[in-house]
């Protein structure tokens, strides 16, 4: 009786099993087309936080070369000031995109570019 | 109450147009306005009125939102939704720009100078709060661009005595900065208000700050610094902060702006529902836990929105305001008896 048992609790269960497998096979489908989404968008925004810093980081060692024949006290205030964008920089966790102060630090880069940035007007007056 | 608040004086100060923020010079004789009409005009008195000594026109190519005057009186900073801020030096009654400051993406929101006369920091819609260092030569160097805020930065204003920086955002946050190895960084954040802080005021000492918000209330922060008696927790050599007063229920809409008396530590207040109060606290009052009384109010003290209150740092009681409808009054404040 028991094996007659197990058929019927087959059939009544068939709706819950195909349910579970359905769910199971999707997911699986759906998680692995999130992770190539997931790695083209990581790698597209990746890039992009990588080309705004090394155009900063370009600017920076440029103009820190132009400023090294200068040695007036106003030139060595904008060399600390370019000095202190490269270190900032250089400590960018560039391998770690789980560093919870990512965007912050991004942000103190940001500033310090711009603070930075007007230093051409003043150099070429 | 009602006569606590006297009317002394009416002036179309920007006629056709609004009148944004007002700024007291340090000597209290000179009161500068700036408005929608991109203009900023300064005023004297002559006898018993209040007369327009002269007008910056030429440096704004849109509106002027606020002005501020340099410790020493002899300059007077512009700040302008043209994304500039102008330098203009006095000479006698004339007044010329002799630097423009650029770097704001948008709209300027905000100008104020140290204490010092050498350090300017400006704000922004573009969520940025930036210092201006000033050398011999009226040079200005951008000493730091601070970008905590994550909304447009409405107010900026500097600590009495100190070097240290507040402002004011649309994240409903207000931030304080110091200066740190060469560099500014915001050391605290003071959360609380539910809407927009429109605007900041120092207390005479330095150690509490008012603000004021689009929710309504004015809330009073108290500095603590590390090892206080209160016990208030602070996180290393940094004071914190911490709301000990709220005051709510007064105003029918948002507030503008917000002064406290240097001289009298009156607090007043300039409301989108037209109408000037002024507070007192309660002698009697826990520092800690301090309570203000409603001494002042004038329900239409202007046509329109009320934009700014200054008092006068020097003749005790004398408030200027200004509004949306183009004008700017002056006011004689007296104490009520009893307080």
């Amino acid at each position: 009786m028991a094996g007659s048992q197990d058929v019927f609790d087959a059939i009544v269960m068939a709706d819950e099993r195909f349910h579970g497998e359905g769910y199971q096979e999707g997911y699986e489908e759906g998680s692995s087309l999130g992770i190539i989404e997931g790695r083209r968008y990581g790698t597209l925004h990746g890039a992009k936080i990588g080309s705004e810093i090394g155009c900063y980081q370009g600017f920076a060692f440029a103009w820190r070369c132009l400023l090294h024949s200068c040695a007036t006290e106003k030139d060595s205030k904008k060399m600390k000031a370019l000095e202190s964008l490269i270190g900032m920089i250089q400590k960018f966790p560039y391998d770690d995109p789980t560093y919870d102060k990512l965007h912050e630090d991004l942000d103190r880069i940001r500033g310090k570019f711009k603070q930075v940035c007007p230093l051409h007007v003043s150099f070429d007056s | 109450m009602k006569d606590s608040l006297v009317l002394l004086a009416r002036v179309p100060a920007h006629p056709d147009s609004r009148c944004w923020f007002l700024a007291w010079n340090p000597a209290g004789t000179l009161l500068a306005s700036c408005g929608g009409d991109r203009r900023v005009r300064i005023w004297g008195t002559e006898g018993d009125s209040w007369i327009c000594k002269s007008v910056l026109s030429e440096g704004h190519q849109r509106t002027v939102r606020k002005v501020a005057w340099s410790p020493c009186g002899n300059y007077l900073a512009s700040a302008s939704f043209d994304a500039t801020t102008c330098i203009w030096k006095k000479n006698q009654d004339d007044f010329e720009c002799v630097t423009t400051l650029e770097g704001h993406e948008n709209e300027v929101k905000s100008v104020a100078w140290a204490p010092s006369g050498n350090l300017l920091a400006t704000c922004s819609r573009d969520k940025s709060v930036w210092v201006w260092e000033v050398d011999e030569e009226d040079e200005y160097e951008c000493v730091s661009v601070l970008n905590s805020h994550t909304q447009d930065v409405k107010h900026v204003v500097w600590h009495p005595s100190q070097e240290l920086l507040a402002s004011a955002s649309y994240d409903d946050t207000v931030k304080l900065y110091r200066e740190e190895e060469d560099d500014w960084v915001c050391y605290a954040t003071l959360e609380g208000h539910e809407s927009t802080v429109w605007s900041l005021a120092f207390d005479p000492s330095g150690q509490r700050l008012a603000s004021c918000s689009d929710d309504r209330t004015v809330r009073i922060w108290r500095q603590y610094l590390p090892n206080n008696e209160q016990g208030v927790a602070c996180s290393g050599s940094d004071p914190s902060w911490k709301c000990i007063c709220t005051l709510s229920g007064f105003h029918s809409r948002t507030i503008y702006d917000v002064a406290w008396c240097q001289l009298t530590g009156a607090l007043a207040t300039a409301c989108g529902d037209d109408a000037i109060r002024v507070f007192e606290e309660d002698p009697s009052s826990d520092p800690q836990q301090p309570t203000f009384s409603l001494t002042a109010h004038l329900p239409q003290a202007h046509s329109q929105d009320v934009n700014c209150v200054a008092w006068n740092p020097k003749e005790q009681g004398l408030l200027a305001s200004c509004s949306d409808d183009g004008e700017v009054a002056f006011w004689k404040y007296q104490r009520p008896e009893g307080i």
